[in-house]
């Protein structure tokens, strides 16, 4: 085995201890269910009420419209998931990652590990890696949950398409929860304090949430955990043109959202991206960008320091 | 097992925090298989040269080599060769005392890890610790584990920072018997300490740094044909310690 694969074996067993992981998954699990029950309930009402309606229009001899449920893309019933892994998914992964490091530095066990027979590359690595396995978990959950509900739901009926822009938005899903992980991990391992530590993704989390998406496009805080209203254009002003320009390209929520929805199939028709860079490459360089400042934070990690009082 | 090269061989190792000198240049040799003692007050850098010497920190100046290993250019090799314990070592709560010395053990890349961490824990007298979580132990308990750690790979040089800190006189007593088999068994061993008591019994050289500096390095028989108790040892250690805070 190597540094890195004992370190985020090591990482991930630590993890499967702790009981604020574990409480957070439950909450991240819980709220997967909620949404595909939602989703679930919602479609087969108006299944229900269509089937009642059919019964109507034949006994009246009259021509029965198409289900409604049929009208539009069945992943679409899966929507809130969009919110809920930008919200507590990517909280979750906040929490992972400040853990990932923190739980080392207060073990007091970084000197132990600095002097051991590795590269800081090892060490990154292997914390990395562990983090991408752990939000994968997440994902997966997120990822069996929504399949299973469309599975189950008579009126849904999914191709092959389908099913691989199902695996695709998970992809992304795992990919926005890793961009918060990875800056928990930088900002962690940088920070002096535990507290600044965990304060630093936090705020960049609800900073990107619910600060940008008002600026870039006034949609403000309560239609930004709505999947529906988090997609509206933005106001016609020179000033939102402006902002929307200038800030777009770093509105990582709304990147994420408008790509969510292309891949579940409920963005609405003609709705522009928010900004001049495309979706996908907005993500992309936020990825890329966690992701050398994770590796950065690593590299540079104080290994004298550590314990509790540290 | 005095060999050629010293365990442990500094030139002009110096570490400075932009204006603050917290080691100025130290040059200093310690044999293979000798304990050395090393002895300062709070604050002194006693600290500071381990962590070099241990690659925790990197020097501003001047070279190092331990067991062979050359500070800058040979830092796995370096690494593979020494242990460390840390002054209040804690290691991970939630894990137990034989999953913690595998995860290390793991970490040495020592080949014969699981039946090694069974030969330290019998060693040592914490098999019956082996299942038990570290968060339910005490600071001796933890510094038994911790010492457990910093040998679990063999190493040629360890590296002990304040090792009887918060222990009593009976783990104090433990300590020295360990270090002594250790020791006896070819190790180097590298101590920071406060303790006069025990560096007169245990230590084979000592070295005195003050502000950063090396003011005394000499063999303890040297000490002891010259000043001849343990008494007399506390006078050379307030000799050469200025005045500022001392601690014995």
């Amino acid at each position: 085995m190597t540094p890195s694969t004992i370190l985020r074996r090591h990482a991930l067993a630590a993890l499967a201890r702790e009981r604020t992981i574990a409480l957070v998954a439950a909450l991240f699990a819980a709220l997967v269910l909620v949404s595909a029950y939602l989703g679930w309930s919602a479609t087969s009402t108006v299944d229900a009420i269509y089937a009642s309606a059919t019964h109507w229009f034949e006994a009246n001899g009259k021509p029965v419209p198409p289900n409604p449920v049929t009208q539009g893309s069945p992943l679409a019933l899966l929507r809130n998931l969009t919110i809920y892994i930008s919200l507590i998914g990517a909280f979750s992964a906040i929490v992972i990652g400040y853990r990932m490091v923190e739980t080392d530095r207060r073990a007091g066990v970084l000197p132990l590990i600095g002097a051991r027979p590795l590269e800081r590359l090892d060490y990154a690595r292997g914390k990395v890696s562990a983090l991408a396995l752990a939000v994968g978990g997440l994902a997966a959950l997120a990822g069996v949950v929504g399949a299973a509900t469309l599975a189950i739901l008579p009126s849904v009926h999914l191709g092959p398409g389908d099913w691989a822009r199902l695996a695709a938005f998970f992809s992304l899903g795992w990919l926005y929860m890793m961009i918060f992980g990875l800056i928990a991990i930088g900002a962690s391992a940088r920070a002096r304090s535990e507290t600044v530590g965990l304060m630093v993704p936090t705020v960049v989390w609800l900073v990107l949430t619910f600060v940008w998406p008002a600026l870039t496009g006034n949609i403000l805080p309560t239609a930004a955990i709505n999947p529906i209203s988090a997609l509206a254009p933005a106001p016609q002003s020179a000033i939102f043109d402006l902002s929307a320009n200038l800030l777009g390209p770093f509105s990582l929520a709304e990147a994420y959202k408008y790509l969510g929805a292309e891949l579940m199939g409920y963005l609405p028709d003609g709705l522009p991206p928010r900004g001049p860079v495309p979706p996908l490459v907005v993500m992309m360089l936020f990825a890329a960008g966690s992701g050398l400042y994770a590796l950065r934070g690593c590299l540079k990690l104080d290994m004298t320091k550590g314990g509790p009082d540290a | 097992m005095q060999t050629d090269t010293p365990a442990v061989s500094t030139r002009g190792l110096t570490l400075n925090y932009g204006e603050f000198t917290a080691l100025q240049p130290l040059d200093l040799d310690i044999g293979r298989g000798e304990i050395f003692g090393f002895l300062g007050h709070n604050g002194a850098g006693k600290t500071t040269t381990i962590r070099l010497l241990t690659t925790l920190m990197d020097p501003s100046g001047g070279t190092a080599s331990v067991a062979g290993c050359d500070l800058a250019h040979n830092r796995i090799a370096l690494r593979r060769a020494i242990g460390y314990l840390p002054e209040n070592v804690r290691l991970y709560d939630t894990l137990t005392t034989r999953e913690n010395l595998r995860f290390f053990a793991a970490l040495s890349r020592i080949e014969d890890a699981r039946d090694r961490v069974e030969e330290v824990m019998e060693f040592l007298g914490i098999t019956d610790l082996a299942d038990r979580r570290i968060a339910t132990f005490s600071k001796g308990m933890r510094q038994r584990v911790g010492l457990a750690q910093a040998i679990v790979h063999r190493p040629q040089v360890l590296f002990l920072d304040e090792p009887t800190s918060g222990l009593d006189p009976m783990g104090v007593r433990q300590l020295r018997e360990v270090l002594e088999r250790l020791n006896g068994q070819g190790m180097t061993i590298f101590m920071n300490t406060h303790l006069l008591s025990e560096v007169a019994r245990s230590c084979s050289s000592i070295g005195v740094l003050s502000h950063g500096q090396l003011v005394f390095h000499d063999t303890i028989e040297t000490v002891n044909a010259r000043y001849g108790s343990e008494e007399a040892l506390e006078e050379l250690y307030l000799s050469v310690v200025p005045d500022r805070e001392v601690a014995a």
